[in-house]
């Protein structure tokens, strides 16, 4: 027997080789694919330019760190906005809000900004081990669409290898290495420093130069997460956030205000409230799929939200949402934002007298018993 | 022996087990932590049902608006009260020097970490702080309406600390009810039969606000 194994010895070798070799192929193309992937927006009618992101910050131009920033002009003069979806690609209902507003939307008066790839870097991976899906889809009236589903950071390939504690600039504050890799901890950024630095410096600079009354981030995260539900505001913004929290209320969406600690450097509700004009709001949504508890990873769970773990963790008071076998779709997570950024246009008009109008925001109760392909193209 | 040693560590994992399990059945509410951890008891089953004299009017500015437990309910009241037309002002840390001329303390109740984080104090520093004020303001014979608007998310671990000290020293209290479907805060209420209102959302506050300095 063992002079037998010892004859082929060479053969198991050029066989665990081979083997080797495929699974090697096979996993590179897929990173090869997912990196290169197009997603396809089709701007709506509502849009009247676009521009890189590059012209705030030439060194990003021709890297994965550069991105799309959509204009969406009114007739008449108003006050401005912007909107950062995909700051963390693994919160869909962001991305897919700020996607809908370029689709679907119009603006009457003012300018809004959309950014729907803030950090497109993210948008070239998973995170390792989180057995997430590449995409999702979503049936509209000119077919399937496909959306990716990145990672919450600037893909390694990108800016590496991560320092073992990240100092944020010009704060001195230190974290974990790996935030030296997520958008939202790099603000105000750095001319000179890591892409994701880089791409938070272009930002920034871009609403100096535009005068940006009012930024908004979208965000999602866990139901087991405490700030959750919840627009968190710059002490600039506490004003015009509590008032465009109380008409979301009375529109039946629970939600819930936060400060944005003075402490905790790198944020887009910190940052760009203290280094700029603009007034700065996070908002929260429940997002199953990158909470701790889940069951299975997949598409299913990314659109609808539905996951018997989560019930079961619900069901035993340890989640911060109401959660129930209906799931968290993202139909519900986009009216949130949607909803928000409607209020806060209204609210901005009535306490500084100056409106911005964006037509065709679907209102909370349309989305959530609609469907989210009636605002795409 | 051998069989001993066996049977006594069988005995020591199931009395192990047996104690991490124990505690009793968890009855919090799906949308939010239990409430343990906190100075307050639970109440009981008819102080949480307990009736509640209505809210009267009579209570005077100028207004000091505060927080206990640094959530930004505060700035939610703070538009409360300009929506109907009461002028407030708004210290979120406030010490007893904040008193001066002031006829009525309002304190928003809700803990927040990030609030917290923001503020550089933990529970115990906020909840020393308000204490302090809360006495200050008795000794002056200032009023003290205490509002929990947060609903079920400013329930749990950290919030249900601050709940004692405003609520059993209100003179008239406004309580989203969402907020307190375990009867908790009612039963405070309770205790020292605090007029009160119990409202569904923060907008339906500004009713009660309108009563409260009529």
């Amino acid at each position: 027997m063992l002079e037998k194994i010892r004859a082929q010895k060479t053969l198991i070798t050029v066989l665990c080789l081979v083997m080797t070799l495929a699974i090697t192929v096979v996993a590179g193309m897929d990173f090869y694919q997912f990196r290169n992937y197009q997603e396809v927006i089709i701007p709506g009618e509502g849009v009247t330019g676009s521009f890189m992101l590059s012209e705030y910050l030439p060194d990003l131009k021709g890297t994965y760190g550069d991105t799309t920033v959509y204009v969406m002009e009114g007739k008449t003069d108003g006050p401005s906005m912007l909107v950062l979806g995909g700051t963390h690609p693994n919160e869909p209902s962001g991305h897919m809000a700020a996607i809908s507003l370029v689709e679907h939307c119009t603006v009457d008066s003012g300018t809004l900004y959309v950014i729907p790839r803030a950090n497109n870097s993210a948008f070239t991976h998973n995170d390792a081990q989180e057995a997430s899906p590449h995409f999702y889809h979503i049936q509209t009236a000119s077919g399937t669409r496909e959306f990716v589903f990145g990672s919450r950071a600037t893909n390694p390939l990108d800016q590496w290898p991560d320092p073992d504690v990240y100092t944020h600039q010009p704060s001195g504050q230190s974290l974990s290495g790996s935030e030296t890799r997520n958008l939202n901890r790099g603000y105000p950024g750095v001319a000179n420093g890591n892409m994701t630095e880089r791409a938070c410096y272009a930002i920034t600079e871009l609403i100096k130069d535009k005068e940006i009354d009012i930024t908004v981030d979208l965000h999602e995260s866990s139901p087991e997460y405490p700030t959750i539900n919840a627009m968190v505001a710059h002490e600039s913004a506490m004003e015009l956030a509590s008032n465009a929290l109380l008409d979301m209320m009375l529109d039946g969406v629970q939600i819930s205000l936060e400060p944005s600690p003075s402490t905790l450097h790198g944020l887009t509700h910190r940052e760009l409230g203290d280094f700029t004009d603009t007034l700065p709001v996070l908002m929260e949504t429940a997002n199953p799929s990158h909470g701790r508890l889940r069951g299975a990873t997949n598409e299913e769970l990314v659109l609808t939200g539905k996951d018997p773990y989560y019930l079961k963790a619900a069901e035993n008071g340890y989640v911060w949402v109401p959660y129930d076998e209906t799931g968290v779709a993202i139909e519900e997570r986009v009216a949130r934002h949607l909803t928000g950024i409607h209020y806060l246009c209204e609210e901005y008009g009535a306490l500084y007298g100056e409106t911005l109008s964006i037509v065709g925001i679907p209102s909370y109760d349309e989305l959530l018993n609609g469907s989210l392909s009636d605002y795409l193209n | 022996m051998k069989k001993l040693i066996t049977s006594l560590l069988c005995a020591a994992l199931t009395l192990s087990l047996l104690a991490s399990c124990g505690g009793g059945g968890n009855n919090a509410n799906a949308n939010s932590k239990s409430g343990a951890n906190t100075s307050a008891n639970p109440s009981s089953g008819s102080a949480a049902n307990a009736e509640l004299p209505e809210l009267t009017g009579g209570f005077e500015t100028p207004i000091l608006l505060t927080s206990a437990g640094q959530s930004a309910d505060s700035d939610i009241i703070k538009t409360l009260c300009t929506k109907a037309n009461i002028t407030v002002e708004l210290e979120n840390r406030a010490t007893a020097e904040n008193l001066d001329g002031i006829k009525t303390l309002l304190i928003s109740v809700g803990g927040s970490s990030k609030g917290l984080g923001a503020a550089g104090i933990d529970a115990d520093q906020e909840i020393a702080r308000v204490q302090k004020l809360i006495k200050a303001a008795q000794d002056a014979d200032i009023k003290i309406i205490a509002m929990h608007v947060g609903g079920a998310p400013r329930r749990g671990d950290l919030s249900d600390k601050f709940l004692p000290d405003p609520f059993n020293a209100a003179d008239a209290a406004v309580v989203v009810s969402g907020g307190d479907t375990d009867g908790l805060i009612r039963g405070l209420l309770a205790a020292n039969s605090v007029p009160s209102a119990y409202v569904d959302s923060q907008a339906d506050c500004i009713g009660c606000l309108t009563t409260l300095f009529s």
